[in-house]
This record gives C-alpha cells, sequence and structure tokens, in this order.
C-alpha cells in the first residue's frame, strides 16, 4: 500500500469564475430590483404625475384584471401545462356575459355565475384533452384557443354588445369601496386565495408535487391527472373572472377585447418564475410580474409615448422574463 | 487469473495525472486536494462513500466543471480540460449511469454521433460506416445488428454502444460510472470480459463502483477517495476487501450484524394466489407474515419489479388475488394501494421517488397529507407540524443534511434514500415495499439502511425487498424467493440464505415449476 506523495499545491490556471454569485443574486432579485429601479426613475422624470398615491391606485387598477387572468395562469404552469386559450376564452366570456344580461335579460348574478361555469367548463376540458386524450397542452389550448374565437364570433356577429347595459353592471368594476376600486379589491382576494391554496393546502402541495416531478407524485398516491384539470379549471375560470369585469369595464361586450391579455399574463408568469425563487412559478412572483408591467405600461402612458411602444415593451418582457426564469433555473442546479 | 491481469499494463510513466485538485461548490468543499494516476491499459479502480468526491472528480475529467485548483497532466504535458469537446479530443470517454443516448436514432447512429462519417458524393454512407464500424462492434461484443434502435436494447446493450462509440473515437482511457448498477450476473460477466480485451488493446479504464467485489476481481489498482481527498493508491493484489473498506470508512469496519429474528405470529398480512400479468408475472403465489422481510431475488427481468406494481396498484393482475389482512385487494391506483396500507419505494429514486428541487420537508409532507391537516376537515397545511415531524424523521434516520428547508436534490444518494423512506415511516404502512434499496448508496448508509428495514419489521410492518445484489438480501432478509421468468423457484429460510444460493436458482431450468410457498 503506498501513500500518494503529496507536492505542494499549485494553483492551476482555471479559476472559479467570479460572476456567478452576482448572476445568482440577480436572478432571484433582479425582478424586484428592476420594479424599484423603474419607480425610482419615473418618480425622478415625472415627480408630479408618478408618485403619488391616486397613481398608485390606478397603476394597481390597471394591473388588476391582467393579475387575474395570470393568477389562473400561474396554476396552471405549476402543474407543469400551459393554457393558451385564456385570452381568447375571456374575450368570448366578455361578450357572453352582456349577451346574457341585454339579450338573454338573466339577472346580473345569474350571469356572472353562469360565465364562471363556462370558464371551468372550458378549463375541464382542456384539462381532459391533455391527460385523458394526451394531446400536448399548448397544441391543445391553441386549438380549444381558435375554437373559442369562432363561437364568440358565432355568438355576437362580431359586433359589439354595447345598447342597454344596466348600469349596476358597469359598478361591478367601475364602483369603489371606501376610494378603494372594486377589481383591486377582487383581485387581492383572488390572488389571496391562490396563494393561500398553492402555498398552505394539501391540494397545493400536490399541485407543486405534480409540476415538480409527476412520476414521484403519482407513487405519492397523487392523482396527478386531477390534478393538472384542476390546473386548467383553476385557469379557465379566472380567465372568465377577467372577461366579466372587463366588459364591466369597458360597458360592452367586444369580441377581441381581452386576447392581449394572453400576452401579458405569459410576461408576468415568467417574470414572477425569476422572483425569488429559481425559476419556480408561484402566485406572489406573478403579481410582481404584473406591477412590473402595469408601471411600465403606466410609465410610457405618462411620457406620452405612442401606444405601439407598449408592444415593444411587453414583447421585450416576455423574453427578458423567460431569460431570467431559465437563468435562475440553471444557476440553481449547479 | 490475477497474473494474468497484470501482464501487459506498462509500468511507464502515467499517461494522465492529476494532482491535487481542489473544486468547491457554494462554499462546501467537494474535493480537498485528490490525486489520481492512470497508465496506459490499466483497470484502475475508484472507490469510496457517496459525496466523497468520485463524481466531482469524474465532472472535472469530462470537461463538466473546472477545478478550482492543482494539476493536470497527459503525457507529462499540463493540460486544461475546458469542455466535454477537449476532453473527447484529448482521448477521454466517459460512460454514466444514465447512459446519455438518444433513443430515436438505431446503435449505429448513436455510436458515430458527432463523429466524422464517411460520404459519398457528399452524401452520408450508412454503408460505408458500417464497414468501418463493424470490426469495432465485434471488440465490443456487439452481437445485435448495428441497426438496432437504442429502445429496442437492454441496458446491457446499451453499455456496448457507449463502449463502441469511445473506441471508434480511439480513446485511451474509458470512465465508466457504477457500470454494473443495473446489469444481471450474466451480463456483468460479459461487461468485465470486454473490460479486459479493452485492458488488452492497451485502453486505460477508470472503474468506479460501490462493489467491491468487482473491483477485487477487475482491476489492477484502485485509489480510495474519502472526503475530497485521496487516501489511498496501491496495487489490488496488495490489497484485501477489509482494507479497502476501512479506507473508504475510514476506520475498522464492524461485521454488519443480522438483527435479532422476528417472531411472526403466523397471521398472514398479504396472500397473493396465482397471479399472472402477461409477460413477466407468470403465475406468482406467495404469503406474507407481519414483522417478516422478505427478500425477492433473481436476475434483472425476472418479473420481481413488475409483481410489486401489481402490489402497488401501478399495474393491474390479469388473473390471480391478492389479500390483504384477510379482505381482497385489488388496488385501481398507488393512491388506493396508500389508503389500504401498502407503500412503495421504487427503484428509481431520483425519477420516480422525489421531488428533487423540492426541500426535504415538502418531500416528506406528500405522503402524510391528511395528517399534517389543521383539521380534518380543513385542507389547510400546518406548515410548522410539518417542518417538525420532518426534522424529527431526519434526526431518526439520521439524515445527513444542513436543515429540513435543504432542496433533496442536493443530498447524496444514500441520503435521499433515507429521505424517501422516512416520507412513508409516519404513515405506519402495513406493508412496505423496497425495490433496490441501496442502489447506487455508499457502505455506511447502506448499513443503517438495513437497520432502518430490520426495525421496522420489529415493529410488525411487512417488508418485502427487491435486490439484484445477491450480497444484499442475506443480510436483511427472513426468507429469500427467487424469480426467474416470472415465476417463483425457489425459497430459501434460515441458512439457506446465502449469495451463492441465489444466484444459483435464478439460473434456474427454463420449466421450472411454480414452488408452493409459506412462511
Amino acid at each position: 500500500m503506498t501513500d500518494i506523495p503529496r507536492p505542494k499545491l499549485e494553483v492551476g490556471p482555471v479559476q472559479m469564475p467570479a460572476h456567478k454569485p452576482v448572476l445568482a443574486l440577480l436572478a432571484r432579485y433582479g425582478t424586484i430590483l428592476g420594479l424599484c429601479l423603474m419607480v425610482v426613475v419615473f418618480s425622478a422624470l415625472s415627480p408630479i404625475a408618478f408618485p403619488t398615491l391616486g397613481n398608485g391606485v390606478n397603476v394597481l387598477n390597471q394591473a388588476s384584471l391582467a393579475a387575474i387572468i395570470a393568477g389562473g395562469l400561474t396554476i396552471a404552469v405549476i402543474v407543469g401545462e400551459l393554457d393558451l386559450s385564456i385570452g381568447f376564452a375571456a374575450s368570448m366570456e366578455g361578450v357572453l356575459v352582456t349577451g346574457l344580461i341585454v339579450h338573454g335579460g338573466l339577472p346580473i348574478w345569474l350571469a356572472i355565475l353562469i360565465v364562471l361555469g363556462v370558464g371551468a367548463l372550458i378549463g375541464l376540458i382542456n384539462g381532459l384533452i391533455v391527460t385523458k386524450a394526451r394531446v400536448n397542452s399548448v397544441i391543445a389550448t391553441l386549438g380549444m384557443g381558435t375554437i373559442i374565437v369562432g363561437l364568440n364570433f358565432a355568438y355576437s356577429s362580431g359586433v359589439p354588445i354595447v345598447a342597454g347595459v344596466p348600469e349596476e353592471f358597469l359598478e361591478i368594476s367601475l364602483g369603489r369601496f371606501y376610494g378603494i376600486p372594486h377589481n383591486v379589491i377582487i383581485m387581492a382576494a383572488v390572488l389571496f386565495f391562490l396563494w393561500l391554496m398553492v402555498e398552505r393546502t394539501s391540494v397545493g402541495q400536490a399541485i407543486q408535487a405534480v409540476g415538480g416531478n409527476p412520476a414521484a407524485a403519482r407513487l405519492s398516491g397523487i392523482n396527478v391527472d386531477g390534478i393538472k384539470i384542476l390546473g386548467f379549471v383553476a385557469s379557465g375560470v379566472c380567465a372568465a373572472l377577467t372577461g366579466i369585469l372587463l366588459a364591466s369595464a369597458l360597458g360592452s361586450g367586444t369580441t377581441s377585447a381581452a386576447d392581449s391579455y394572453l400576452l401579458t399574463a405569459f410576461a408576468a408568469v415568467f417574470l414572477g418564475s425569476a422572483t425569488l425563487r429559481d425559476g419556480e412559478f408561484h402566485v406572489f412572483g406573478t403579481f410582481i410580474g404584473v406591477l412590473i408591467i402595469a408601471v411600465g405600461f403606466n410609465g410610457l402612458a405618462i411620457f406620452g409615448a405612442p401606444t405601439f411602444y407598449q408592444f415593444v415593451f411587453q414583447g421585450a418582457i416576455l423574453i427578458v422574463a423567460v431569460g431570467l426564469s431559465s437563468l435562475g433555473r440553471v444557476l440553481s442546479e449547479e | 487469473m490475477a497474473d494474468e491481469l497484470d501482464t501487459g499494463v506498462s509500468q511507464d510513466a502515467p499517461f494522465i495525472s492529476v494532482a491535487e485538485i481542489q473544486k468547491t461548490f457554494g462554499g462546501v468543499q467537494a474535493l480537498k486536494g485528490v490525486s489520481l494516476d492512470l497508465r496506459a491499459g490499466e483497470v484502475h479502480g475508484l472507490v469510496g462513500a457517496n459525496g466523497a468526491g468520485k463524481s466531482t472528480m469524474i465532472r472535472i475529467l469530462a470537461g463538466l466543471e473546472r477545478p478550482d485548483g492543482g494539476r493536470i497532466e497527459l503525457d507529462g504535458q499540463p493540460i486544461v480540460i475546458d469542455s466535454p469537446q477537449t476532453a473527447t479530443k484529448l482521448g477521454l470517454s466517459f460512460i454514466h449511469q444514465e447512459l446519455a443516448l438518444v433513443p430515436r436514432m438505431n446503435a449505429l447512429e448513436n455510436i458515430m454521433l458527432g463523429a466524422p462519417k464517411q460520404t459519398r458524393l457528399g452524401m452520408l454512407s450508412w454503408s460505408a460506416v458500417t464497414e468501418t464500424v463493424k470490426p469495432i462492434a465485434d471488440r465490443a461484443g456487439i452481437a445485435f445488428p448495428l441497426d438496432s434502435p437504442i429502445s429496442k436494447l437492454s441496458t446491457a446493450e446499451r453499455w456496448l454502444v457507449s463502449i463502441c462509440r469511445a473506441l471508434v473515437r480511439k480513446s485511451r482511457l474509458i470512465v465508466m460510472d457504477e457500470p454494473t448498477a443495473s446489469l444481471s450476473v450474466h451480463e456483468v460477466e460479459r461487461l468485465f470480459a470486454i473490460v479486459r480485451e479493452l485492458s488488452k488493446a492497451n485502453v486505460a479504464v477508470l472503474y468506479v463502483s460501490h462493489r467491491l467485489d468487482e473491483i477485487m476481481d477487475l482491476c489492477h489498482r484502485v485509489t480510495v477517495f474519502r472526503d475530497g481527498r485521496s487516501v489511498m493508491q496501491a496495487m489490488r493484489k496488495s490489497l484485501t476487501r477489509r482494507d479497502m473498506v476501512e479506507a473508504i470508512v475510514g476506520g475498522a469496519m464492524q461485521a454488519t450484524e443480522r438483527g435479532p429474528a422476528a417472531k411472526f405470529d403466523g397471521a398472514n398480512v398479504l396472500e397473493l394466489r396465482d397471479l399472472h400479468r402477461h409477460p413477466h408475472v407468470r403465475g406468482v403465489s406467495l404469503d406474507l407474515c407481519r414483522g417478516e422481510v422478505l427478500g425477492l431475488g433473481g436476475l434483472v427481468g425476472a418479473g420481481r419489479s413488475e409483481l410489486v406494481r401489481i402490489l402497488f396498484g401501478a399495474d393491474r393482475a390479469e388473473q390471480g388475488s391478492i389479500t390483504l389482512e384477510g379482505r381482497p385487494f385489488a388496488p385501481r391506483s398507488p393512491a388506493a394501494a396508500m389508503k389500504a396500507g401498502v407503500a412503495f419505494i421504487p427503484e428509481e429514486r431520483r425519477a420516480d421517488g422525489l421531488i428533487l428541487n423540492k426541500s426535504i420537508a415538502f418531500n416528506f409532507g406528500l405522503a402524510n397529507l391528511q395528517r399534517l391537516r389543521v383539521a380534518p376537515s380543513v385542507p389547510l397545511i400546518q406548515m410548522g407540524r410539518r417542518a417538525k415531524l420532518a426534522d424529527e424523521m431526519m434526526q431518526q434516520l439520521r439524515v445527513r443534511a444542513p436543515n429540513v428547508d435543504t432542496p433533496v436534490g442536493r443530498l447524496s444518494g444514500g441520503n435521499q434514500q433515507k429521505v424517501l423512506i422516512g416520507k412513508w415511516l409516519s404513515r405506519r404502512p402495513r406493508v412496505l415495499i423496497l425495490d433496490e434499496p441501496t442502489r447506487g448508496v455508499d457502505i455506511g448508509a447502506r448499513a443503517e439502511i438495513h437497520r432502518l428495514i430490520r426495525n421496522l419489521a420489529a415493529e410488525g410492518v411487512a417488508v418485502i425487498v427487491i435486490s439484484s445484489e445477491a450480497e444484499e438480501l442475506p443480510e436483511v432478509c427472513d426468507r429469500v424467493l427467487v424469480m426467474a421468468e416470472g415465476r417463483v423457484v425457489k425459497q430459501l429460510t434460515g441458512p439457506e440464505i446465502t449469495r451463492n444460493n441465489i444466484v444459483q436458482a435464478s439460473y434456474a431450468e427454463h420449466a421450472a415449476p411454480n414452488i408452493a410457498i409459506h412462511a
């Protein structure tokens, strides 16, 4: 048995790259830092219009609908699926709720309940297609979204439902409670409920497990298909709620009013996954993501930037968000 | 045989030598200074407990990690291996446990992946490629057609494809990481023959394994890593198994003690009668008592994993009956089996058992969601209670981790396995099934896991252990059933439970009848 001779330690030519910890910090706190930076810059550039309580409430109000739809999408992505039908579904549901009230003569509460049910049904169908027919969720929900666009046009003939929308329906979205817009309160309630469900309930543990490792979840006695379907249903119901509130805010059911929420929701969800946790989707992160987008839009509007900048901003932020999210995941694996 | 092995190995200076390599990951020093040198044509064993730094060393040689300090020399010249491409260029090949082959491509395409291929008129000519590869494939012992799709090949055959791939690249060193972990006894012998051939052809093999018998059988020299240092490098001839174990553990090793023989009250917890599921389970009957540890031995593919999948509700029997504590039992899902008190710890713990990016507490909580509720009818989880119970589990099972919030992906194989077992313990299962419980687990953790299994049995749990390592079953089992070709061919009890008897029975005659089994 020979002992290995121990030569004097020589440091070789290779060194541990020093930028890794900085990158890791950036990946975790970059989004929150970016949000703070935006607030500071906008406040400095526009000290009269931007940093006011009124504008703060305004930003939250503008963020509320996107936050609700993105909150639902978060559940779908946590279980490991994508839902591309939400924007189209929300548009259709906005048309449907006004249609049921104006043409169908239904009481407002009943119309809303029915449309929320339609949202759940769409989620259920998406979920069944993905889990039972084993269609990739991107394709399944893209197909479902396109079908919904068709149904929407068939129902409305592409004409917005404007006349005869009752004041009480508008009041849902436009009203305020002690100065706080109803939408902000609804958003807070929805996000809190979703957060509680994911982080603190047994169902939430199952949701996270299914997204983390479906095989292990199944062998832990979790109904993986059921949980995935639940993810789609959550996404569908939240999309319906956003569609209803948007119709209420616009005072009309407009055929493609909510389509653009799809992109906003995805950008927010991915920004959220790059927030605090390394590339993991979570509800609080999504909220931060929505705020970043809302503050960005608000800033652009205050500076009077032409509308097309909003698209540039939103597209860029989606790419940055996914990049940050992957970076976080890569760094956490090393 | 050992002398024959040593011939043909050059006694010259090593062609590759690694000195005082250091590597730190996020504050944890994985390598504190390891040295290793390899001579042309030698089979060099690398052993050490999990977490000793073997994998990190290999990743550095493969160009996947950069060392923080130390030197690597090839033919006396200092080199920097900055990428896997560089490693390939330098003649280093790596075959891992999870073989890196493309399943949808055939064997030949995989062999030639990334290598220059012959062309005719600018078009790839597979016939020309086949002509060049064929002799090399023969040398690697490939007996199947080169156009077989990878998905149709067994694990052993995939190893041969990987070896052939290394030979095509004219590798001077092939690093094999736990090559026999998923091979049957017969396949292991075939692999050994090929490794010896490689050695004769002057290709060095760095053989990384927990199985010391294989190291003793195969290697010319052995290096032992412990806690990120190389603590021993010696000729195999001058070593005993005990020397190696002591170097790995870092002190004298006590023999694994057989736990006290459990007393069986005679009541069967589980009874299987004539269970069939085509093609792997062909009429299995067995009884299992409270507090008994039953081993299932046999070759890979004998139908053992398929049998327990039925018990756990992952698959359904086509014929036959199961009774659990006297009641008919036909679980339609793992959830149903769990509810009935059957727990299953799968073989592929990383793929099927754990959620790697989640914490110990999270993984622990998954099997115990009902118990963690604030109240039975309120689906809220008590996070504090979860952390407390997970912490108790960690203490009880001696899981080595900073705290319960550590992601399980960061733990060593042995500690991951303990978490997986711990996850089920607090549910007090009636029947606990463990498939290859100590695969890829170091010696210390292995003994602890065995003790854990015995303790559980002593508390009245009926345990089924599947192991392809014939040494393992005699260490933990009260009774062993050997399966071959979907049938139970032999029952061993008491002193009959030996490695030799298990291996012998595994190679039973083809038409062996199912034997009647009673505890």
